[in-house]
């Protein structure tokens, strides 16, 4: 997996962008989420999101899921 | 594996380059959101021939029309409350904060959601990670956690950094003291004034600040960071180093901060804004080394897309090679050196508080000060220094006041300065936004900004 800039992901990394992609499809697809699944999703999503933009992955904006 | 000194170690060292490229790429995806999502903002890109697909390099980012806060508050005065900025719907929003109304008619309201707020928090981990603050540290915070965005998001980075987080709201400055003292605080945040006014306090209180386990001040709200004598006058208070950062309400949070090597300088997050300096009444860029107004375009808060703001900050950019801490990213040299409206003119001479500052700085014995204007005669134009001097052993008042109104009239072109000492805490304590300008001077004609009495 490549960045916008070119570079490889490390392994660690790549495991970062996938759990942040995971959440943002399942918190996009899932409309059965208990409350305290999807306000701790989007938390977390939130958070993961820093990481995604500061790897140079573009993540845009995450408002139409609550984000 | 070895710690790193950077918050974002990829970023922070990236060759300029690079930096460059990425700013452009993260520009246009600016552009284009800002054009899909706020009409008000996509009519003045219209206007102005901007498309994503137009920008090529960042010379383009200078065909983009700047954004005023006259313009800010009027949008908002027309479509209240928040004006037609937003680029998602309140209900997406987490954080309402307010401006500190320190410009300006009226505050100017934002709202951040969960991610923005997030990111708010991250551009502060920038400046306490490259300041030294690690998971080990106490950092209280002398805050008073209100509407004014402030500290809020210092805070939270603290949390994230993974530091035991002591919020220092709804205090007496004493209580302040205490706590920093009895839970062996390691980092203290708060305005460079509210620093210096708790050195003041612990000494009425027979507290020795610097025999105490405080390493660091990460100080904020006011240019006085970056001014060396009242910088130094903190740090030998508190037995401390202290570090300077900068931030606007505008876009939530700080773009500047004070790496440890402590160059006399701020670096910008340029991975999350693009910084511009330009001359102030032509609006032409200036070049390193030159006094500029800064124009800011921030990548961080979707919610409210800023391009190209004017800040009115006065600053000099100098390149990333003036410090050896390695990071790329340019500096601000002496920080935020004050503000486009904050020079005075006074018998020709121009004023700048913060110059006045870092004078009065220099005299030790001085408590707090207020700088006053006033029409003398109905006609003449005269500059006060109202200055607080406790009566201490082996300070001579007279001769401080005398030598003060030397200093100061030599900084200033032979300007004649009146220095006069007042009752020991009669001046206003600032905790936010030291305000120590008074200007009671009656119009004449139609130069300087002068207070209209009848």
């Amino acid at each position: 997996m490549k960045n916008a800039m070119g570079l490889e992901l490390t392994e660690s990394e790549r495991t970062l962008v996938e759990c942040y992609q995971g959440l943002v499809r399942v918190l996009k697809e899932s409309k059965d989420l208990a409350p305290f699944e999807r306000r701790n999703a989007l938390k977390a999503v939130a958070a993961l999101w820093q990481v995604v933009n500061g790897l140079d992955l573009d993540p845009g904006n995450l408002y139409e899921i609550g984000a | 594996m070895k710690e790193s000194p950077y918050w974002n170690p990829r970023h922070e060292t990236m060759p300029r380059d690079q930096i460059e490229a990425l700013q452009v790429r993260k520009l246009k995806n600016l552009v284009a959101w800002t054009q899909a999502r706020v009409p008000w903002q996509a009519k003045r890109l219209k206007a102005a021939g901007i498309t994503p697909e137009s920008i090529k390099s960042l010379k383009d980012l200078r065909r983009i029309p700047m954004m005023t806060r006259d313009e800010w508050m009027q949008a908002q005065l027309e479509e209240p409350p928040y004006g037609p900025l937003l680029a998602a719907p309140q209900e997406a929003a987490i954080r309402y904060h307010l401006t500190s109304g320190t410009t300006g008619r009226i505050p100017l309201q934002v709202l951040d959601s969960m991610k923005d707020w997030e990111w708010i928090a991250e551009m502060w981990c920038y400046g306490f990670w490259g300041f030294g603050v690690r998971p080990v540290d106490i950092v209280f915070f002398a805050f008073s956690y209100g509407t004014f965005v402030g500290f809020w998001g210092a805070h939270y980075a603290c949390e994230k950094i993974g530091c035991l987080v002591l919020p220092g709201g709804n205090m007496t400055t004493e209580a302040r003291v205490k706590q920093i003292l009895t839970m062996k605080a390691t980092v203290v945040c708060s305005t460079p004034t509210y620093a210096l006014r708790m050195a003041q306090e612990a000494k009425t209180m027979g507290v020795d600040l610097a025999g105490s386990a405080v390493q660091r001040l990460i100080l904020s709200g006011e240019p006085a960071g970056s001014i060396p004598a009242t910088k130094r006058l903190i740090e030998e208070e508190w037995g401390a180093k202290a570090a300077d950062t900068a931030g606007m309400t505008e876009v939530g949070t700080i773009m500047v901060f004070e790496c440890e090597k402590q160059p006399g300088g701020t670096h910008i997050i340029e991975d999350h804004y693009i910084e511009e300096v330009v001359d102030p009444a032509t609006g032409e860029p200036v070049g390193y080394g030159e006094l500029g107004e800064r124009l800011i375009t921030s990548f961080g808060r979707g919610f409210i897309p800023v391009l190209r703001y004017r800040t009115r900050d006065l600053v000099v950019r100098v390149p990333a090679n003036s410090c050896t801490c390695g990071r790329t990213f340019d500096l601000y040299e002496g920080g935020i050196r004050g503000r486009v409206d904050d020079m005075k003119l006074v018998r020709g001479t121009n004023v700048y508080p913060r110059a006045v500052e870092s004078i009065v700085r220099e005299f030790k014995e001085i408590d707090e000060f207020r700088i006053h204007l006033y029409t003398a005669d109905g006609r003449q134009d005269e500059i006060e220094i109202l200055v607080e001097i406790p009566d201490r052993e082996g300070v001579n008042a007279d001769r401080t006041l005398v030598e003060l109104a030397k200093s100061l009239s030599q900084a200033h072109e032979g300007l004649r300065f009146g220095c006069k000492k007042v009752e020991n805490g009669s001046l206003p304590r600032f905790e936010l936004k030291a305000k120590r300008l008074q200007d009671d001077r009656i119009v004449i004609g139609t130069a300087g900004e002068r207070r209209v009495t009848a």
